[in-house]
């Protein structure tokens, strides 16, 4: 009796639950020509890099995404340097991600783009949204894209003669290399006097006995 | 010697092409400059009295947190992202908090919602008095300061008397609050959530910030001299600032009710009775006058919550070990400053994947070439500081 009802609910719920914001997922990929994925609250859209800054102007001239929040990368590889690795293999690419909204209602979608790993290069938003000259430069220097028509790809952060890209997977976390974190040799032991290695047990005297 | 007439012509025409002909200067601002809030560098081409051509060079306080958040575990992160925008550490929690929560699907008790919107409108309060203090000051008058930071050190009190930090709580646990300072672990059958007392002395200090709004509204607001340096000055449009990322106050001087607050329902914040204030010419004046309005609903918003905060556990059920299973989202949230949210790609393991930090600051900066362009050198100041940034928060 248990058993049944709860595969109708779960049934029910696999047919009668749409996201309430699938309706505007669609709507927005429609009009820029892409692919809706709804994830967490989140509207992503994936539209082909070469019809990225098509897309966005579209996003800012049709749809009243005049709210540039932010852009930034994402790298997808199964064989990171540093943090945690993927469970699942991926197909190793750069995404670039970039959220715009609306200033009235607060509606807002994120487009993404895949680039190839070596030499990603994707034309410049700076036109369509004056916002993105600051992010480009970070993405630049961070995971080294290529923007094309952006009028001062220079570093952001990193000092002039920086070499490397630090937010590639592949970029080593020096002071990790040095002390690896998080672990058992977080607690450093106390310097001993004179280098007697006896000294370097704990000892298990009472020192007030 | 006598000079002839073509001598004479000669001389003449030297002097007048070298008088005609000015020179441009480039002038550095900071990076050691008590107004630019931090380390924060302005190279600007002077001609005369105006300045063209300002390119802000910033990074000299750039931590990588995007890295560090790589390799850290999520209850870790935490502690970063207190360090983000140090004026009001507790909200830069928030975001990050919640979207964890999200991907996790975890509910979140009403009374732990309740504390988090009061310290956060505490962080509000405290990081728009910080502006209170130090934007007339930049402007020549000192007296202002010393009433808005007297007032902070009141809310900062109360803030430290619930987390334990002036600045750096680290109150957010996944799925709720922590037990308060000194009341012992989470693991016992009855914890204290919040000090003794601390509905009475919040009350109290609502009602002393209340009374400070008033008297840096006369202070300031019926300064001539304030009101020539600000009134008009800095114009921002609503299609330039919102094509910048221009969030926060600094967008709803331009007359947008722009309130994630509002439009992201991420606390109860609809449960309250209060108004999004917005200017209407997008200058300086607009901008300090937006702030100084927010204080106040904050102010009111917290005394209504604190009549309402409900009864019951300050944490949801986790594991032990916080888990995050494979998801992304974006969440943002209402900061001081502005729009500041996280984008997390997760994927079940003890930290995320990756991290990116939106924060306010950082856009609201990026506007600063085209709102400085033949601007007079002394309203470069006014400029940059009614924008209200803090360079931890632009640099991250």
């Amino acid at each position: 009796m248990t058993s049944n009802q709860s595969d109708v609910t779960s049934e029910q719920a696999e047919t009668t639950t749409v996201h309430p914001l699938q309706e505007f997922a669609d709507s927005v990929a429609a009009a820029v020509g892409g692919e809706a994925e709804i994830t967490f609250d989140t509207v992503k859209v994936h539209v082909p890099a070469e019809r990225w800054v098509e897309a966005l102007t579209t996003a800012r001239d049709d749809l009243g995404f005049g709210y540039f929040s932010f852009l930034s990368a994402i790298e997808w590889t199964n064989d990171p340097a540093v943090g945690y690795p993927l469970t699942d293999e991926v197909e190793e690419r750069i995404e670039v991600i970039c959220t715009v909204g609306d200033v009235f209602e607060g509606r807002r979608v994120t487009f993404s783009t895949d680039l190839p790993v070596d030499s990603p290069t994707i034309a410049s938003l700076v036109d369509v949204y004056a916002g993105a000259n600051w992010h480009e430069r970070e993405a630049h220097e961070m995971f080294g894209i290529h923007f094309e028509g952006h009028p001062n790809l220079i570093h952001l952060y990193l000092p002039e003669g920086f070499t490397g890209n630090p937010l590639r997977k592949s970029f080593p976390l020096l002071s990790r290399e040095v002390k690896p974190w998080p672990g058992d040799v977080d607690v450093e032991a106390m310097p001993t006097e004179g280098g007697d290695a006896a000294a370097d047990e704990p000892s298990t005297e009472n020192p007030e006995a | 010697m006598s000079i002839d007439a073509d001598t004479i012509r000669h001389l003449s025409e030297v002097s007048v092409s070298v008088e005609l002909q000015t020179e441009d200067m480039t002038l550095n601002i900071g990076p050691q400059h008590p107004s630019t809030h931090g380390v924060l560098r302005l190279v600007a081409r002077v001609d005369g009295e105006r300045a063209f051509d300002v390119q802000p060079v910033i990074g000299y306080m750039h931590r990588g947190y995007e890295k560090l958040a790589e390799v850290r575990t999520y209850p870790q992160i935490t502690t970063i992202v207190n360090r983000i925008d140090w004026v009001a550490g507790y909200a830069n929690e928030i975001p990050f908090i919640t979207a964890a929560e999200k991907i996790m699907e975890l509910e979140v008790p009403p009374r732990a919602q309740y504390i988090r919107l009061i310290l956060t409108e505490m962080a509000r309060i405290c990081s728009h008095l910080v502006f209170m203090a130090s934007y007339p000051l930049e402007l020549g008058a000192a007296s202002p300061l010393f009433f808005a930071l007297r007032e902070r050190e009141r809310v900062l009190d109360l803030l430290e008397g619930v987390t334990g930090g002036r600045f750096h709580p680290n109150f957010n646990r996944i799925g709720g609050v922590k037990p308060a300072y000194g009341s012992g672990s989470m693991t016992r059958k009855w914890v204290q959530d919040l000090p003794a007392g601390f509905y009475r002395d919040t009350r109290a200090a609502m009602d002393r910030v209340l009374e400070v709004c008033d008297e840096l509204d006369n202070l300031v607001a019926g300064n001539e001299i304030i009101l020539a340096r600000t009134k008009g000055v800095g114009v921002i449009p609503v299609d330039v600032a919102a094509s910048y990322g221009l969030s926060g106050p600094n967008l709803r001087a331009s007359g947008v009710p722009f309130d994630l607050r509002k439009m992201e329902h991420y606390l109860p914040y609809d449960e309250l009775d209060w108004n999004v204030v917005t200017g209407t010419n997008g200058d300086c004046y607009d901008r300090w006058w937006c702030r100084l309005q927010e204080i106040r609903e904050s102010a009111k918003m917290i005394q209504q919550a604190i009549d309402q905060v409900p009864e019951g556990p300050i944490q949801a059920k986790v594991p032990k070990v916080i888990k995050v299973p494979k998801g992304e989202t974006y969440v943002r949230a209402e900061n001081p400053k502005g729009e500041m949210g996280y984008y997390l790609v997760t994927d079940g393991g003890n930290g995320p994947y990756r991290v990116k930090i939106r924060s306010a600051s950082f856009s609201n900066l990026s506007i600063l070439p085209w709102a400085l362009e033949g601007a007079l050198i002394p309203d470069i100041i006014a400029i940059m500081g009614s924008l209200d940034f803090v360079l931890g928060d632009v640099d991250r």
